[in-house]
């Protein structure tokens, strides 16, 4: 296979529907995927990560701009992009009236995997996932994190060289969500390359190598969990109720950002225990920890990740 | 395009669907009830006409068979959203909607096996007439397979597909001449009944046992009308199929 897994330039998406103002849900995002990368797309619901993994994945038309996957258009060439991808749809269920196993046999066989390679492969899944417990009852019988779990291992059975996955470890328990995130991790480690979609802040540091945050269709920003982090000025976070009337109070501590009715104050360890006399002094409630994730999307996107 | 890759996955594809399909076993063991409901209706109201009535039967049977092709391609897109794993993968899109359409009629083939028994024991029906079923059956189910895989791909919400799709497919499969003889319908309507699919197949197996009376030129009409349609909403949800995988 030749070039980068994947490579956007320019995608714009507007919806237009009658009697309804355009929507442009992407404008102009360019990104690239490289071989056996781990690439999170962070953003808030209705940021347009759902939009542009439809576009990469061969199942939206873009309204300009390209993407390639292997040099392949996905807008000219869907027929040449679909062997190399497999994707875990947002909210996708399998059949409801097969097993786990029966279903990720299937799939390998619709795939055009011989028999036995793919019954190698479904046992392998099944085991990956800890589905082999279940992998004889119908998945209508299952739970929701159980069938999700068997989505992702329908999915990752398939070892495709790029995987699309949106919002994989939505509705699963934290020991599920890790266990998607080893296997995932493994996948990268025979070579093949994935682009998630989350707004879990915790998924995206823990898996992926960079990311992209999006926000209004747009790319904001994109490096490596440590990059961004770096970028917010501090190591430590005291969060401090009291919101916009605190923050002249700790304005020379470092920078403050503000979320909702809370107040992050970023700074260095040294200056922690004369920002928490401060704030017992001026009876305000805080909390402290290390700085993360969600402290750099906030100083980025203005908002924090779950606001509407 | 090359056939083969026009139909890849077409058969790992129908196997998934056929497994699908066989575990919904009430749905195939009741799939004869309105039709059971129209033969007793039948039986009473004039014996004589039972065994064109279970022709009807078998022919209607076949129709319906797009309503459930129709149902389960909606669902599974809509609700399920597999369409996304199965359209992003090298399965080709036409072996999506035939695999579907095929395993469909698989798996309701056993029941439709029961009706024509019945139908060769009834009646004792000549080979012209087999003939003329298993053309006519097989042209029906290509047309409302075609019909109700295309009329799928325009829903977005289950609940009005399901009225939408007991409307079609009661109109089309039951007011039309099917279980009763064409020659009941007033002249100016019989062009109308012979270029309607269900009605087409059914007045070509009703000439074939001399239960209603047609000329050579209604004969054609109803021959080519089935054929054209059938081939041609064949060919129209083919390419459909390959186009509405992305949306514009």
């Amino acid at each position: 296979m030749d070039g980068d897994p994947l490579r956007a330039s320019t995608v714009r998406k507007v919806y237009e529907r009658r009697g309804e103002s355009p929507v442009e849900a992407l404008q102009g995002v360019s990104l690239v995927v490289r071989p056996a990368e781990r690439i999170a797309l962070l953003g808030r619901n209705g940021a347009g990560k759902t939009t542009f993994l439809r576009i990469a994945s061969t199942l939206l038309a873009p309204t300009s701009g390209s993407v390639t996957v292997f040099c392949h258009d996905v807008a000219s060439e869907p027929e040449l992009v679909r062997p190399l991808i497999a994707v875990v749809p947002q909210e996708g269920k399998p059949f409801f009236h097969l097993t786990p196993r029966e279903q990720i046999y299937t799939y390998l066989r619709t795939r055009g995997f011989g028999r036995d390679e793919a019954k190698r492969r479904t046992e392998e899944a099944l085991l990956q996932m800890e589905l082999s417990e279940f992998a004889d009852r119908l998945n209508i019988t299952l739970s929701g994190g159980q069938r999700q779990r068997t989505m992702v291992a329908t999915v990752i059975a398939t070892e495709a060289p790029l995987l699309f996955l949106d919002e994989p470890t939505i509705g699963l328990d934290p020991f599920a969500r890790r266990r998607v995130w080893e296997s995932l991790r493994r996948l990268t480690r025979v070579g093949s390359t994935i682009l998630l979609t989350t707004h879990y802040l915790d998924e995206a540091e823990a898996l992926s190598d960079r990311l992209y945050i999006i926000e209004r269709g747009r790319v904001l920003v994109d490096g490596t969990a440590a990059s961004l982090k770096a970028e917010v000025g501090g190591s430590v976070r005291i969060s401090i109720e009291g919101g916009e009337r605190a923050r002249p109070i700790f304005a020379s501590f470092g920078n403050a950002l503000l979320d909702g009715g809370i107040l992050h104050v970023i700074t260095t360890p040294e200056r922690v225990p004369e920002a928490l006399a401060l704030a017992a002094r001026e009876r305000l409630a805080t909390t402290i920890g290390p700085v993360t994730l969600e402290e750099a999307f906030l100083r980025v996107v203005g908002r924090s990740i779950d606001a509407e | 395009m090359a056939a083969s890759h026009a139909f890849r996955g077409l058969q790992a594809f129908t196997f998934t669907e056929l497994f699908v399909q066989l575990h919904e076993i009430t749905a195939i063991l009741t799939s004869l009830v309105v039709q059971v409901i129209l033969l007793i209706f039948v039986a009473i109201l004039d014996p004589k006409l039972i065994g064109l009535a279970l022709m009807g039967a078998i022919l209607f049977s076949l129709f319906t068979l797009g309503q459930r092709v129709q149902n389960e391609a909606a669902y599974i897109r809509i609700d399920h959203k597999l369409d996304q794993l199965y359209l992003t993968s090298p399965l080709a899109p036409e072996s999506y909607f035939f695999g579907m359409s095929v395993a469909v009629l698989l798996a309701y083939l056993p029941p439709i096996a029961v009706l024509v028994a019945v139908t060769a024991y009834v009646t004792g029906f000549s080979l012209l007439t087999a003939l003329i079923l298993l053309a006519g059956g097989a042209g029906l189910w290509l047309f409302s397979c075609s019909i109700g895989y295309i009329v799928s791909t325009f829903f977005r919400d289950m609940r009005a597909i399901w009225s939408y799709a007991s409307i079609f497919y009661n109109v089309f499969g039951v007011l039309p001449p099917v279980f009763y003889p064409i020659g009941e319908l007033p002249a100016f309507l019989r062009p109308v009944a012979l270029v309607v699919p269900p009605s087409a197949a059914a007045g070509l197996a009703q000439w074939s046992v001399h239960r209603s009376v047609l000329s050579g030129g209604e004969v054609l009409l109803a021959s080519v009308a089935l054929g054209v349609e059938a081939l041609l909403t064949f060919y129209i949800a083919i390419l459909w199929a390959r186009r509405s995988v992305r949306e514009p």
